[in-house]
Order: C-alpha cells, then sequence, then structure tokens
C-alpha cells in the first residue's frame, strides 16, 4: 500500500477485527474498527467495560496480530513491538528487585540504548517528575501516585513517538489521579507525543483527550467520535473539568454511551 | 499523649516480649535436659534396654573417642559432601528443566504425565537401579541425593516461573524485550524467593537421599555408621551418627535460611 500523500495518519486502523480462539468459543473482541490518529494527536477511547478497549492497545502496540485489518504506524504495517511506541498499564507493574533508577532504565537496557546519552535524559525525566530524591530507593517505599510516575518515566525514556495508556489512572485515588493527569498531559504536550488512553472515566477522557471515541459492546466497534471544543482541549485536565461546556459534553457522552449500554442489552 | 508516656508504654511491651521469648528459650533447654536425664535416669535403672536404647553419657563418649581417634570426621565429610552435590545438583537440574518446560510449552504439554509418574514414585526403590548403573559407590549415593530432590524442583519451580504475573511480562514485551529478555529480567528475579525456598526443602530430601544411599552401599559415611552399628549390634554408634546427622543436617538447613532472608529481602 503506498503512503497517502497529504498529511500521513501517524496511527491507522483499517478495518481491524480480532477473535480470541480457544477450545470453547471464538470471541470477536473488536470488529471493524477504522481509526485515524493525527500526530500530535491525543485520543480517548471510551466504551463499556468487554469491548475491547485493551486489545485495540495491544494490536496497536504490536503484541498481537489482528484477526484481519491492517494497522499503519507512520503508514507502515506493525509487525511487532516496536521502541516507537510505548505503552502504560493501568498499574506501575515496577519491579520490586530494582531501584527505582534502574527501573526507570529498564527499557533503555532492553534496547541495548543504555548510553551515557540516554541515561541522562531518563535521570532528567526523573527530576522532571519530582523523584529526583527516590532514585536509589526501593518501590515499596513509594506511594501509588509516585510508582505511577516512574512507570511514566520509564516509558518514556525510550523516547517514544506513540503513546497507549491503559486506564493509568485507574487504581489510584481521586486527588492524586487529577494531580497525575495534569503532569501526563503537560508531559505529552511538551514532548509533542501521539497517544491513545484508554480510560472508564468518562470526564477523564474529555479533560484530556482532543478526540473521544466511543465504542460499542461485544464486539467492539466505533459508535461514535467527539470532537473536543478548542477551549476545553487546550486546558489541562483538571482546570478543563471547570470550563463551559464540560458537562454539557460529559452529559452528551454519557447518553452515548447509556444508549449503547441498552442497545447491546436488547440483542 | 504525652511522646514520653508513649515511651514508658513502649518500653513495657518491649520488656514484655524480651520476658517471654526468655521463657519459651529456658523451657526449651530445660526440656531438653529432662529429656537427656530421664533417658539417662531409665537406661541405667533398666527400666529400658541399654543395650538398644544407649544412653546420653555413653552416647557422649563415644562421639568424643571417635572424634578424637580421627575416624569420626571423615564419615562427615564424605556425607556432607555427598548431600551437598546432590543438594546442589538436584536443585540445578530441576531449576535448568524447569525452564526448559517454561521455555518451550510444547514440551511442558508432553512432560507433564511423565512428571506425575516421576513424581509419585518413590525415588528410593531405583536404589538397584542406581547401583547396576553407577556401582556401588559415591556415585550411587549422589545420584540417589539428586533423584530425590530433582523431579519435585522442576514441578515447584516451573509452578512459579507459570504463576509471574503476566503484566509484569507485558511491561518487557512492549519495551520490546524478546523471549530470553523476558526471562532473565523478569521471570528469574521475580522467582527467586521460590527458589530458596525450593533450595530448603532440598537439603532435607537430599539428606533422605544419601542416607538411604549409604544403607545401601557405602562403605563409609555417617549412613554406613548407622547400618554397621546395627549390624554390630552397637546402637550407641547408630545413636551417635543419628545426633550428627541432626545437628549437620541443621546447620546445613539454617545456612541456607540465612541466605534466603539475605536474597529476600527486598522482595518484603
Amino acid at each position: 500500500m503506498s503512503r497517502i500523500p497529504s498529511m500521513p495518519a501517524k496511527i491507522e486502523l483499517r478495518h481491524v477485527t480480532h477473535l480470541y480462539l480457544s477450545t470453547s468459543r471464538a470471541f470477536m473482541a473488536v470488529k471493524d474498527i477504522n481509526l485515524r490518529v493525527k500526530e500530535g494527536e491525543f485520543i480517548s477511547l471510551v466504551g463499556p467495560s468487554g469491548c475491547g478497549k485493551t486489545t485495540l492497545l495491544s494490536l496497536i502496540a504490536g503484541l498481537e496480530r489482528p484477526t484481519s485489518g491492517t494497522i499503519l504506524l507512520d503508514g507502515k504495517p506493525v509487525t511487532g513491538s516496536t521502541p516507537r511506541v510505548g505503552y502504560m498499564l493501568q498499574q506501575d507493574y515496577l519491579f520490586n528487585w530494582r531501584t527505582i533508577e534502574e527501573n526507570a532504565l529498564l527499557g533503555l537496557e532492553i534496547q541495548g540504548l543504555r548510553t551515557k546519552e540516554a541515561e541522562e535524559y531518563a535521570l532528567h525525566l526523573l527530576e522532571e517528575m519530582g523523584l529526583a530524591d527516590v532514585r536509589k530507593a526501593s518501590p515499596q517505599q513509594l506511594s501509588g501516585g509516585m510508582r505511577q510516575r516512574v512507570a511514566l518515566v520509564r516509558t518514556l525514556a525510550c523516547q517514544p513517538d506513540v503513546l497507549l495508556l491503559d486506564e493509568p489512572f485507574s487504581a489510584l485515588d481521586y486527588t492524586t489521579k487529577l494531580k497525575l493527569e495534569d503532569l501526563i498531559f503537560a508531559t505529552l504536550r511538551r514532548h509533542k507525543k501521539t497517544a491513545i488512553l484508554v480510560t472508564h472515566d468518562l470526564s477523564e477522557a474529555v479533560a484530556m483527550g482532543d478526540r473521544v471515541t466511543v465504542l460499542s459492546r461485544n464486539p467492539g466497534e466505533v459508535r461514535r467520535e467527539f470532537e473536543i471544543p478548542f477551549p476545553i482541549r487546550q486546558a489541562p485536565p483538571m482546570e478543563a473539568r471547570h470550563r463551559e461546556a464540560f458537562q454539557e459534553l460529559l452529559q452528551q457522552l454519557w447518553k452515548e454511551m447509556e444508549v449503547g449500554a441498552d442497545a447491546s442489552e436488547g440483542n | 499523649m504525652h511522646p514520653k508516656e508513649i515511651e514508658t508504654i513502649h518500653q513495657a511491651y518491649l520488656k514484655r516480649a524480651g520476658k517471654e521469648r526468655r521463657r519459651v528459650f529456658v523451657t526449651q533447654v530445660l526440656l531438653f535436659i529432662v529429656f537427656l536425664g530421664l533417658w539417662e535416669f531409665l537406661a541405667r535403672a533398666d527400666f529400658i534396654n541399654a543395650l538398644i536404647f544407649s544412653y546420653p553419657t555413653k552416647i557422649a563418649a563415644l562421639f568424643w573417642q571417635l572424634l578424637s581417634d580421627g575416624s569420626l570426621l571423615p564419615h562427615i565429610g564424605i556425607t556432607v559432601w555427598e548431600t551437598l552435590i546432590g543438594f546442589l545438583l538436584g536443585t540445578l537440574l530441576g531449576t535448568m528443566l524447569a525452564t526448559l518446560i517454561w521455555w518451550f510449552p510444547f514440551l511442558s504439554r508432553v512432560l507433564e504425565p511423565y512428571l506425575v509418574v516421576a513424581n509419585s514414585m518413590p525415588k528410593v526403590a531405583l536404589g538397584p537401579v542406581f547401583i547396576v548403573c553407577f556401582g556401588p559407590g559415591l556415585l550411587s549415593v549422589i545420584a540417589m541425593g539428586i533423584a530425590i530432590s530433582v523431579i519435585i524442583t522442576t514441578i515447584n519451580i516451573s509452578a512459579s516461573f507459570r504463576e509471574v504475573n503476566p503484566q509484569y511480562l507485558k511491561v518487557v514485551q512492549t519495551l520490546g524485550g524478546n523471549k530470553r529478555q523476558i526471562f532473565r529480567l523478569v521471570i528469574l528475579p521475580a522467582t527467586i524467593p521460590t527458589l530458596l525456598a525450593t533450595l530448603k526443602v532440598n537439603v532435607g530430601l537430599s539428606w533422605v537421599g544419601v542416607i538411604v544411599g549409604e544403607f545401601l552401599v557405602a562403605q563409609s559415611g555417617l549412613g554406613y555408621l548407622i547400618i554397621y552399628g546395627f549390624q554390630v549390634f552397637n546402637f550407641t554408634l547408630v545413636m551417635v551418627s543419628l545426633a550428627v546427622i541432626a545437628i549437620v543436617a541443621t546447620v546445613m538447613y539454617q545456612g541456607v535460611a540465612f541466605l534466603e532472608r539475605k536474597l529476600t529481602s527486598q522482595f518484603q
């Protein structure tokens, strides 16, 4: 397939369908997904649980191959995991047997890129996230929010252009979550990353995303997309929540989810 | 509450805890002394057969004699050596097998029924086979020490490999890691606590294997001393061997337990 001359999408999904096979059944996790994410764009993916959001991220990260359809990254098909795509999981999953610093350098070590320069960049990121003092500490000594920040550094240290965020705030308490949202939002903006955020929290989806994509359930299909208006999009998440039109947008999104849920129950 | 008050309450608590610890220790020592004393008394007063059960002072005297004429140490040395080799090789082979099984899921499925059978089988029953294969000596004893621990090690370690949280593997995968890196960076370090716990179990198992092996073939070692003492009806010698085994095995076990505490401190 040739490249599209005008503004190629950073990430493009074309008719992506994925089945999970077991001896008892073939389960269709996502069906005919089409999605384009432009360079530097921040997309929120929402939908009822079991709508294949995590599956989509795994497919984009190249951890699994789609049963049918293509996934393009910078116009080239994804064939396996690549350092250009960073992934953040629901929890930090830091390695207890490594110090914070060693955890942050894990990606570089795996990719064989642990140069002096790369190390310095990672340490700089730790500093940026306010973690300079705990460099030599062990993960157990840190709070949940700090640990998730280390996980972010671990991901960013490899300098990916694309970030996949799989409910990275869901295991945190509310205050920590709000603070971390702001931090990640600002960091991704500053480093000009393209990002896809999977979340259950609709207000988080609206506050962080440039666009919100709603998936329906079983199998996951794109149901609707919401463009987030400029004033909300520009503001950091905590502030965005107080912007005019935020509540209204949230209402609309909420309704859309409800309709989706009813429709799938009616089946 | 005043910090001073808290301090006094805490001090009182520490005092109580220390007292409790001392009471436990004193009781333990007393129990041991009473046991030895009763044994000595019953044997000397002819309530129990001193020929069969011997008695503590006689055992101690024989121990001292064997130790000072230098005939006991070689036996201890050979048994400890066999046990160490059997224990290390059994653990190493078991871990290697577990690694292979983890690496090739197909192999794991193929081997599953064989492992179950091998595990159910009482390994000491293989004694005659070892004697035929390795000759009636050191090698057979070591083979027994290995045989008794290798299968259970394989099963336990590969189970712990499988139980590592898949999300940790995902972390390495998303960072572009291959299977070897997953093993080296996650599977192995994450299962160190299980590995060390297995070591502790294997110390005991290897002792069983080696002593039984010595029963069958050896011309030296603590197991041989037990059998020899039994054959010439010198039960004082049997008791000396048992006491030495209890002490040396405990020392070995404590060594591994110490290693475990050292290496797993970061996992707590």
